[in-house]
């Protein structure tokens, strides 16, 4: 399939970007995302031009790191899948397709498609530690679980960090990952220790950080690879408050 | 402990003063509406219902609850301006195509509704409670004054009411005003209670129900007097 590309291209943080448009010919419909992208970029090397950056690495849809938001949506048009995973048979010949990075005060752009997240890595840098016991591991079934509380658990752990929760927001805010983060571990006996302080300086991290409020429109729900619910939003909103008021720090 | 006030800038803490101050503003606008439909009772019921909010703890409780009311509206309008604000600063640059797949005209338009809203709000007070807008119309006035069963002059609330509503513009305008109060609230009470961290699996999706036919419910309740009016179900 032929397909024209309008592709947001930025040479440096304080650069100015624009959509520059670009035709992609004979295009697999058995090409993921990526690869197509790949396929653009050998061509543009061929012809003397800068390749289009963007991030990738484990091209499974379990690391996290691709990410950019495809005829308006993150990730693409396709339901709980990476673009890394998003094959190029969702899109038929003659499609444009417009290609922007995140978009957030909290994500600077550094060259085209990508952007810094390490915002996402402070958020987690001030969750801290988990208190455990030195010496020996003791046995995995020492702690009992109920295994709702294990599949809760799981169920937040499967965020990735990718940001297509921000990039979705219409206030791009990161409750929703924060939110994972908060209620994976609030989740378990061994995160109860400082379940309350984690909370607490998760959250003002996060606003420090400039990420927006949460408005309910649940679009972070919708937009995210992993499919993590906003209950753990309303969750963290409880524990935030707890240890606001509660706390003792 | 934390510092007070940076708990209380925080985005949460605000979003939680947004979402209680809401839900109290609803349960006010769940009271006016049952005064309001008394019109359909007539005259005397309308008239008494009137007189007695003013008497009522010898004249003192319609003050504080005023009191109250402009307290939390005043929280409910600055945590909103401060929540905007931040809201809109965090992406500084839009994307050139948008497609979303959840949020609504309701949910976007929650500052805009509310902003217009509030205008609304001050000319209402002015129009029915301190009779500066429309005062031809308003019941303190000279000539206006209605005999309760008990023999208490009062002023005819009910035919402010009825003069008011066969004013095409002030029909149109209230109408207008409560579709407005429709869309706010078909958000509001189901985001409010997301907010408060409602989290029961059975619970929740009962919410994300009743919250907008409740929201839309109270709308069309307020906009039944006026059309009744015109209707001439009531005069």
């Amino acid at each position: 399939m032929n397909l024209r590309l309008h592709i947001w291209r930025q040479a440096g943080p304080d650069a100015t970007g624009m959509l520059k448009t670009y035709d992609v010919a004979n295009v697999s419909e058995h090409m993921s995302f990526l690869e197509m992208l790949d396929v653009l970029n050998e061509d543009l090397i061929s012809k003397g031009e800068i390749p289009v950056a963007f991030d990738h690495d484990c091209r499974e849809g379990i690391c996290g790191t691709c990410g950019m938001v495809i005829n308006g949506r993150p990730h693409g048009p396709v339901a709980k899948t990476t673009v890394c995973q998003l094959h190029m048979r969702t899109f038929k010949d003659g499609d444009e397709i417009y290609i922007e990075p995140w978009r957030a005060r909290a994500f600077p752009v550094m060259r085209d498609l990508v952007v810094d997240r390490g915002s996402l890595d402070r958020i987690i840098q001030k969750g801290g530690f988990v208190s455990v016991n030195t010496g020996n591991a003791q046995d995995g079934n020492t702690i009992p679980i109920s295994k709702l509380d294990a599949d809760r658990a799981m169920d937040a752990a499967a965020c990735i960090g990718c940001g297509a929760c921000v990039a979705a927001c219409p206030n791009a805010s990161a409750m929703l990952f924060t939110a994972a983060k908060v209620g994976h571990l609030a989740s378990l006996p061994q995160g109860q220790a400082e379940r309350s302080t984690r909370a607490l300086h998760m959250v003002l991290q996060m606003d420090a950080e400039g990420f927006g409020a949460c408005t309910n429109h649940l679009e972070c729900e919708a937009a995210c690879p992993k499919g993590i619910s906003v209950e753990f939003i309303a969750q963290m909103n409880r524990d935030y408050l707890a240890s606001a008021i509660g706390g003792r720090d | 402990m934390r510092a007070f006030g940076e708990v209380w800038r925080s985005n949460i803490f605000q979003k939680w003063v947004m979402a209680i101050t809401g839900l109290l503003l609803f349960l006010f606008l769940i009271g006016h509406l049952s005064g309001n439909l008394l019109i359909f009772l007539g005259p005397e019921h309308m008239n008494e219902y009137g007189h007695s909010l003013r008497t009522m703890v010898h004249g003192a409780a319609i003050w504080l609850v005023r009191g109250g009311l402009l307290l939390v509206f005043v929280l409910h309008v600055w945590s909103a301006i401060r929540l905007s604000q931040r809201n809109r600063s965090a992406r500084p640059e839009r994307y050139a195509k948008v497609d979303s797949r959840t949020s609504t005209i309701a949910s976007r338009s929650m500052a805009l509704s509310g902003l217009l809203m509030l205008v609304y709000a001050i000319y209402h007070l002015a129009h029915f409670t301190w009779g500066t807008a429309h005062a031809q119309f308003y019941a303190g006035q000279k000539g206006w004054e209605y005999t309760l069963a008990d023999g208490i002059v009062v002023p005819d609330v009910y035919r402010m009411v009825i003069a008011s509503f066969h004013e095409p513009l002030i029909t149109a305008v209230y109408i207008l005003a409560m579709i407005l109060l429709g869309l706010h609230l078909n958000h509001a009470i189901a985001s409010a209670f997301q907010t408060l961290g409602v989290t029961n699996k059975r619970i929740v999706p009962v919410i994300r129900l009743v919250g907008p036919l409740l929201g839309i419910g109270v709308a069309i309740g307020f906009c039944s007097v006026p059309l009744s009016i015109i209707a001439g179900l009531v005069h």
